[in-house]
């Protein structure tokens, strides 16, 4: 099974490497959104796969890395690439702060704060607070990424910086399944009781859960405020949130079950636009008979990623 | 003998108008085989959930090696040494039994928590020591064989066996067993004896609750009974066996328990 991930997820990164070079404009456009998407519905997949916490305001933090690149460039001249530190900074800061008096909620009470923060974070940026969000309108003419000297700002060029960012994303998911921490999060998703009498504290794993997942998510802002060179605030309101929540559900809490989420979940119905609304109509039914035919998703999350040297059975093993 | 290893004193807890565990008091000594019998509703699950943190007393006071640890929480007092299984078995279903064994080296994991997203060599071989230790236990326990297999596809007696296994990873000094038999059959009862003794051996101190009479006489040195949340008797299996209280309380009414 672990080998099978390994395999899908190389071969995902190799056609995504060479992809942009046969895609049009706008299938570009569609191309970098997926890899943006994808590292947020990642990120989500933290808190919400690994650590089983019901948060729906990760677009929240999505939005937060945007608006510091746009507000930090636009108002203040930053270079894009000087912007990404804080575009991190900032979310993993709120998202333990926010984190710290709610994780001890259960799920569907944790759902309900989540959706407020996120209300009220949109509501922050339409009523344009300290006169930097611009409103509902949002910020345009954010500048393109300079390295070297270097305007990135062709569409190629974008799409390789989201690549690179879904690199990064991908490298810290494989890192944690081999780490205390990322078992951890799994420990305490599965029974909290048990975990925190084998010597875990789960109240701090799920802050932590909360603050990287928020970090992760900044940084996919920061690459989807330059893609657009603007940001507005319907980009991430709460209806984006339980986009992200489904793509987890949906795809299943595994790496390729989330990629495929967002595949399943965004970039289908890009193909089926000319259906319009219809598309979504048909897209609504086939999530509900996915959800009962699958329920733990397209492709769930496989356990037993243990050394080999203490499998000793194969016909016992998974 | 040497000092006391835990010394609950007046414990009281109540929830709401009833009074789960009246002013028990008790001394479990380093390297015994303690028991704690009573009947069905008789308390006891809850004085271990007072000593492991899941419950807090209202009053008196749990004492581990001279440290007063009632309200502390479950990971602190698992830190301090003490560990338990449930009895209702709380194992991490889907994972595979090595993954959690795995758990139970948390604590003792030197791994940081920056370490998850970037490792360092350090944190590998950490990671690499760690599985080694799981290895011997699923060995000591006789479960090599099932290292990958998720434990809710495991027949009942082994999952108590992963149970087991999960809390010693911790390396305790004072391993809480509640109701270790229960539904096991004989053969699996007798390799929990020996269990429990190997366990002794390694120098752990055991304190267990336990239904099944004929267990409790064979393998633990000292017992307190309770019933309504109260201690009625201590002392030896043979001491207790005799005490007329007990035989009212508890041997009296086994064949009510039983069914």
């Amino acid at each position: 099974m672990k080998n099978l991930t390994v395999t899908v997820v190389s071969i995902f990164l190799v056609v995504m490497a060479i992809l942009p070079h046969f895609l049009d404009a706008r299938w570009q456009t569609v191309a970098v959104t997926f890899l943006i998407f994808s590292v947020v519905a990642l990120s989500q997949d933290i808190v919400l796969g690994k650590a089983g916490m019901f948060n729906m305001g990760q677009a929240m933090f999505f939005g937060m890395g945007a608006y510091i690149t746009a507000i930090l460039n636009y108002h203040y001249d930053w270079p894009i690439l000087a912007t990404i530190p804080v575009a991190i900074i900032v979310p993993v800061l709120f998202g333990i702060l926010l984190a710290a008096p709610i994780v001890h909620l259960r799920g569907d009470y944790l759902l309900v704060v989540t959706i407020g923060f996120n209300i009220v974070f949109v509501q922050v940026l339409i009523n344009n607070l300290g006169g930097v969000t611009g409103g509902p309108n949002g910020i345009f003419g954010i500048d393109p990424m300079r390295l070297l000297g270097f305007e990135l700002s062709s569409q190629l060029a974008i799409y390789y910086f989201a690549f690179i960012v879904l690199l990064l994303t991908l490298g810290i998911m494989f890192n944690l399944e081999k780490s205390k921490v990322g078992r951890a999060l799994h420990y305490l998703r599965e029974d909290p009781l048990a975990a925190e009498s084998i010597g875990i504290n789960t109240r701090l794993y799920k802050i932590f859960a909360f603050g990287l997942g928020a970090g992760l998510a900044g940084l996919a802002g920061t690459v989807f405020a330059t893609q657009y060179s603007a940001v507005s605030p319907e980009a991430f309101e709460f209806i984006q949130s339980v986009l992200f929540f489904s793509i987890v559900l949906v795809g299943g809490s595994s790496i390729p079950g989330v990629i495929l989420g967002v595949f399943v979940m965004f970039v289908v119905p890009e193909i089926f636009r000319e259906f319009a609304t219809w598309r979504f109509f048909v897209f609504g039914f086939a999530m509900i008979i996915m959800m009962i035919l699958r329920p733990r998703g397209i492709w769930p999350a496989t356990f037993g990623k243990i050394p080999k040297f203490l499998i000793k059975d194969t016909k016992h093993g998974a | 003998m040497a000092h006391s290893e835990l010394i609950l004193t007046n414990v009281t807890k109540r929830f709401g108008g009833l009074t789960a565990v009246d002013a028990l008091s008790m001394t479990v000594a380093p390297g015994q085989i303690y028991g704690v019998i009573g009947p069905n509703g008789a308390g006891k699950t809850t004085v271990f959930n007072c000593i492991t943190g899941i419950y807090k007393s209202e009053e008196g006071s749990v004492n581990w090696r001279g440290e007063e640890i009632r309200g502390l929480t479950p990971y602190q007092i698992v830190d301090r040494g003490i560990v338990r299984t449930f009895q209702t078995i709380r194992l991490f279903s889907q994972m595979s039994v090595a993954e959690n064994v795995m758990s139970g080296r948390h604590i003792k994991s030197s791994q940081r928590w920056w370490h998850g997203i970037c490792p360092t060599p350090g944190s590998r071989r950490d990671e690499k020591e760690h599985w080694t230790k799981v290895g011997e236990l699923l060995e000591f326990f006789n479960l090599e064989e099932f290292a990958a297999t998720p434990t809710a596809s495991l027949p009942y007696g082994h999952q108590r066996r992963v149970e087991m296994a999960r809390a010693l990873a911790v390396d305790p000094t004072l391993l809480i067993l509640d109701e270790p038999a229960a539904g096991l059959n004989d053969r699996e009862t007798a390799e929990l004896v020996e269990t429990i003794f190997s366990i002794r051996e390694k120098g752990i101190t055991v304190l267990l609750i336990e239904h099944d009479m004929e267990l409790v006489m064979k393998v633990t040195d000292y017992l307190t009974v309770i019933n309504f949340g109260k201690k009625i008797a201590e002392g030896t299996p043979e001491e207790v066996q005799k005490n007329p209280l007990v035989i009212e309380a508890y041997l009296g009414s086994e064949d009510d328990d039983d069914e």
